[in-house]
């Protein structure tokens, strides 16, 4: 059995067919890992391994030799009927069946390109008071007592925003899947790299207040305005950043510092 | 809630010989629930869809009244049990049947560690469901006639929910006591606290609609105290 | 009164003997409505009068001391008890309340409300029937969640010490934990599953009437179901059996069995374990039971797609109920609250709406399905409306009083652009409105016009589509047929094969308080009608095979002569 396999291994057709399924697998190994690889590139990387291999088995007159002997036994040999019968009904199966799949009418979802965090307006205007986001900072931190603020802002993220942004703040509440797009995760890098202004912005203006290339006609995101004070909504901005420990970014000097 | 007036007084104490049996020693109290004027009607139950128990009783029997007498009151000490004799529990069971689609009967009482057996005698699935705070309830089913589910209670507890929720008008109270000192009136309204040391206790009657009523009941070294609760219809 | 019990101990020790009558008559002194401790047992006989007990009264002391104590004197936690209560205090309580209740600030949108650990009455264990849960059952709920509620899974939150410690507090809030250690019921291994047994599974389910709250065909739309409360009086829905995926305890057929046999306390589910003590059914009944009951959804659990594909046909099928429907996979669009727009709403019915489409290059047909407990309205339901209105009016305003009809409503854009924008999802805009299908059970009425916002339809002149509905044990199942180009062009868009429209859904349960704000929504989705395929994705295939089965055969041929010539000019 053994000498068997040895046999096979020196042979110059099963070390081309070994080649090529290592190839492939690779690929697929790479597409499990990561990200699924494009058909596309696939094709061109198999073609250019198989070109290899050829090469490898047509450069010595010998191996080229014994690398077509299975294949002429193959196509000749009386006792090899059925495997030869088998490919001659296989192969143009298989070719086929590709060259379906190549003209079938195939659908692709419209196109949706989106912006995720797009630039925000110079200026908002929050029930009826002119704000400039870009000097804007959150007033709670230079007034009363920290700890309080966040306590109510927690109060108030569990009593709306935690059915779609979740219990773990990770996007994912039990409303989340009826939406698209789904809602934003707390818990990555984002919010760190937002300013509270910026944040402040996104809550009281909701998806309708999103510019053009943000898709406002997708996004569930309420216009808190409606719903929430101002003092609310920076109680709330403060329950975000100290629950999940980030920091929002800051303006100039103060940029990164820890507030506390 | 209840609008219930209390008007119980006690009537005499008399003399009784002295019974046999470890738990006639002591005094007693004996005496009757009363209902004074008419009785509310009691809650139509639509049982069309249970074919088994349709039409069997029309109406939930919250209050059952029989020549003035109000069944299914719980009559307990509620206080001033002096030192005594320890009780075991009994080891008969309290039995409460599934019939027609109701519990019989309805206001169930046992003392702490005694059975509770609770038996199926209709031919559909009941549920039955206990919800109890100081005790562990639980909800078990009986898919069958004839089956019988034994369980047994830990704490004291009044006015302990029964109910089943395939039968939605199904209901039932379950009370569990710490001592003996405990009866449910019968159809004719009587009940009897026995094996009482003498003294003075607050005795309490319960009904899961007509609310509660207590009074001061003297008991005597041996014989019995009589004791007589009447409720009246909320005005 | 811990100060009398106390003092009653201690001179019954005093005296060298033990008494316990003594702490049993001064517990009945205390009787004012069950005020005996839940650690009394009554009922234990009294051991044999030795003449010194000293020790044993000490022990005894200490014991009733240590446990009447806890209560009064919670500052004798253990550091993990306060870590534990730290991690409560930061991620449970506001859900679970701060004393364990299940009654923190977000409990009155949640339905059902979440735990309350006073009580410890809980619906996910491995213990029979009015038992504690098991660390382990504890362990498993925090560290996956609870399918169908709010309750998420905490691994990737909380590492594993930090859940043991949260465990370990949220103990502290019942004296039912106290010195308890539960124990898992004996759960024998599962029998091979077969389609016999899926349908044995079928007959006993029927036998112990499951069907009278879960409903005929698993639906939860039982004759009970209306009916139904949990141990806090809040109104709870019997499952819906055909979504596995949100089985509070798991889908598994072995979860399902084990909820069987625990039943789900708090809950109206029983435990069917007496029922097996009983020999009303066997316990491989009960696992076929599990298995059919697993049988009712689908291997996995629907992903929702962004596109639905309506084929071409030659023949349209004529209702909901045309057997035609069976070729055409349905598309599983979720629908959840709708918390956009006031009046919010946190207790939807409707989960999900299925939706097939056809065309015949002149119509298109949509068949949507969608699970709904009631045909609205109902009276039988009426109890469950007001169960509802207390339960979920901390809203933005009551829900209502009166039963409305269930709603289906089906939204387009007004008029194709060019660009990428679309109306917004949610009923449309004033500048941009959308067009809507609103089909009512009330009278079984389709309308057809715009809306400019969720609740603002202005009806259209002239209809241009046909419907058909019916109900059927907790399923609704509705047809619409509409022209691909609509008469009345200007109120409608038409559909254009080979180009993805957009439609998104709204659906409201009216026996739920539900009306044409408070409902269910989705997200936008887009229909693509599908091209005639053009003769070539046929004849393609086809000449592929042919030519490479002639060359296949040719080189074989030509290789084969070459062959003979050989070996003759050897032989």
């Amino acid at each position: 059995m053994s000498r068997r396999l040895r046999e096979m291994l020196a042979h110059p057709f099963w070390q081309a067919a070994l080649i090529l399924l290592a190839a492939y697998l690779v690929m697929a190994a790479i597409g499990w890992a990561s990200a699924p690889v494009p058909k596309s590139v696939v094709v061109q990387y198999m073609l250019s391994a198989l070109a290899g291999v050829l090469i490898y088995v047509s450069d010595n007159e010998g191996r080229w030799r014994r690398f077509k002997e299975p294949i002429h036994r193959t196509m000749v040999e009386p006792d090899r009927r059925r495997l030869r019968g088998g490919l001659l009904v296989l192969v143009p199966v298989f070719v086929g069946w590709v060259t379906y799949q190549q003209v079938r009418p195939k659908v692709s979802a419209p196109a949706a390109l989106r912006s995720v965090h797009p630039a925000s307006p110079v200026q908002i205007t929050f029930r009826g008071k002119r704000m400039d986001l870009a000097t804007l900072e959150n007033p709670l931190r230079q007034s009363g007592d920290l700890q309080q603020h966040y306590a109510a802002g927690r109060r108030i993220y569990y009593q709306n925003c935690l059915p779609c942004h979740g219990d773990l703040l990770d996007g994912r509440g039990h409303y989340a899947q009826g939406f698209n797009p789904t809602p934003l995760p707390f818990d990555g890098s984002t919010i760190a790299q937002l300013r509270e202004s910026f944040v402040f912005w996104r809550i009281a203006k909701g998806g309708p207040g999103l510019p053009k290339e943000g898709t406002p006609w997708n996004s569930a995101m309420p216009v808190w305005e409606d719903f929430l004070t101002e003092d609310e909504i920076w109680q709330v901005i403060i329950f975000l950043y100290e629950q999940t420990g980030l920091q929002p970014r800051r303006l100039g000097a103060g940029e990164g510092e820890r507030h506390d | 809630m209840k609008h219930v007036m209390l008007s119980a007084t006690i009537l005499t104490v008399g003399l009784l010989g002295s019974a046999a049996g470890p738990m006639a020693q002591g005094g007693s109290v004996t005496g009757t629930v009363k209902f004074s004027g008419t009785p509310p009607a009691n809650p139509k139950v639509d049982m069309s869809d249970e074919a088994a128990c349709k039409g069997k009783y029309p109406t939930d029997p919250v209050i059952t009244v029989t020549g003035g007498n109000l069944q299914n009151v719980l009559v307990y000490v509620k206080s001033g049990l002096p030192a005594g004799p320890k009780v075991t529990a009994p080891t008969t069971p309290v039995v409460v049947d599934q019939e027609g689609c109701l519990y019989h009967p309805r206001t169930l009482a046992v003392m702490a560690g005694q059975p509770l057996e609770i038996r199926n005698s209709d031919p559909v699935l009941h549920n039955i469901k206990v919800v109890a705070k100081k005790n562990r309830g639980f909800n078990i089913s009986q898919p069958a006639k004839g089956m019988k589910t034994t369980r047994t209670f830990t704490a004291q507890e009044i006015a302990i929910p029964v109910a089943c929720n395939v039968h939605g008008w199904m209901h039932a109270n379950l009370n569990v006591f710490a001592h003996p000192f405990f009866a449910v009136t019968g159809a004719d309204g009587s009940f009897t606290l026995k094996g009482l040391p003498a003294g003075t206790y607050e005795v309490e009657a319960w009904h899961e609609k007509l609310g509660t009523q207590t009074m001061s009941v003297a008991v005597p070294a041996t014989g019995s105290a009589a004791a007589t609760f009447t409720f009246k219809a909320g005005s | 009164m811990t100060d009398r019990v106390r003092a009653g101990l201690r001179t019954s020790c005093e005296r060298g003997r033990w008494v316990p009558e003594r702490a049993l008559v001064r517990q009945w002194r205390e009787l004012d409505d069950g005020a005996a401790p839940a650690h009394y047992s009554a009922g234990r006989d009294p051991p044999a009068r030795e003449p010194d007990l000293r020790p044993l009264c000490i022990l005894a002391f200490v014991v009733v001391f240590g446990v009447l104590a806890v209560p009064v004197a919670p500052a004798q936690e253990g550091a993990a008890n306060a870590r534990g209560k730290e991690l409560y205090d930061k991620w449970c309580a506001e859900c679970h309340g701060e004393t364990g209740a299940g009654d923190g600030a977000a409990a009155t949108h949640m339905l059902p409300r979440p735990r309350d650990f006073t009580r410890a009455v809980f619906q996910i264990r491995t213990t029979a029937s009015g038992e504690l849960a098991t660390d382990d059952d504890l362990r498993r709920i925090i560290d996956e969640g609870m399918p169908g509620t709010a309750m998420p899974g905490w691994r990737g939150r909380l590492n594993a010490a930090d859940r043991d410690a949260v465990i370990a507090y949220l103990k502290t809030f019942s004296t039912f934990f106290e010195g308890a250690t539960p124990q898992p019921i004996t759960l024998g291994r599962a029998p091979r599953g077969t389609a016999e047994g899926i349908a044995e599974g079928r007959a006993v389910f029927e036998k112990l009437e499951c069907f009278k709250c879960h409903g005929e065909l698993g639906r939860g739309d039982g004759q009970s179901a209306p009916t139904l409360t949990d141990d806090w009086d809040q109104p709870i829905h019997a499952a819906d059996l055909s979504e596995s995926w949100n089985f509070n305890g798991g889908s598994t057929v072995q979860q399902i069995y084990t909820r069987l046999r625990t039943g789900l306390d708090g809950t109206p589910m029983p435990s069917f374990s007496d029922a097996i003590d009983a020999n009303v059914i066997t316990d491989e009944q009960l696992w076929r039971v599990a298995r059919y009951v697993r049988s009712l959804s689908p291997e996995e659990p629907p992903r929702p797609r962004d596109v639905i594909r309506a084929a071409v046909v030659a023949r349209l099928p004529a209702g909901p109920e045309d057997s035609a429907w069976a070729m055409v996979e349905p598309a599983y669009v979720p629908l959840v609250g709708q918390i956009v727009v006031k009046p919010r709403w946190f207790g939807p019915a409707v989960t999900a709406v299925w939706v097939q489409a056809l065309h015949d290059g002149q119509t298109l047909a949509l068949r949507l399905t969608w699970h709904d407990r009631s045909s609205s309205p109902d009276p039988a339901w009426d109890e469950w409306l007001g169960r509802m209105r207390d339960a979920m009016s901390d809203g933005d305003a009551p829900v209502a009083a009166e039963q409305g009809p269930d709603r289906l409503h089906v939204q387009f854009p007004v008029r194709w652009s060019d660009d990428v924008e679309r109306p917004y999802f949610l009923g449309g805009s004033a500048r941009r409105p959308v067009s809507l299908w609103r089909w009512s059970s009330d009278g079984d009425m389709l309308q057809e016009g715009t809306s400019t916002g969720l609740g603002r339809f202005t009806p259209a002149a002239a209809g241009n589509a046909t419907h058909s509905a019916r109900y059927d044990r907790g399923e609704w199942a509705l047809q619409v047929s509409r022209p691909l180009v609509p008469a009345d062009s200007a109120a409608a868009i038409p559909f254009m094969p080979g180009r993805a429209i957009p439609i998104a859904f709204f659906a409201a349960d009216g026996s739920n308080g539900e009306d044409d704000v408070r409902g269910a929504v989705s997200a936008w989705y887009a229909v693509y009608l599908d091209v005639p395929a053009p003769p070539r994705v046929y004849v393609a295939p086809v000449v592929a095979v042919l030519v490479s089965a002639g060359l296949g055969l040719l080189v074989v041929r030509e290789a084969q002569k070459q062959a003979g010539r050989l070996n003759r000019r050897e032989g």
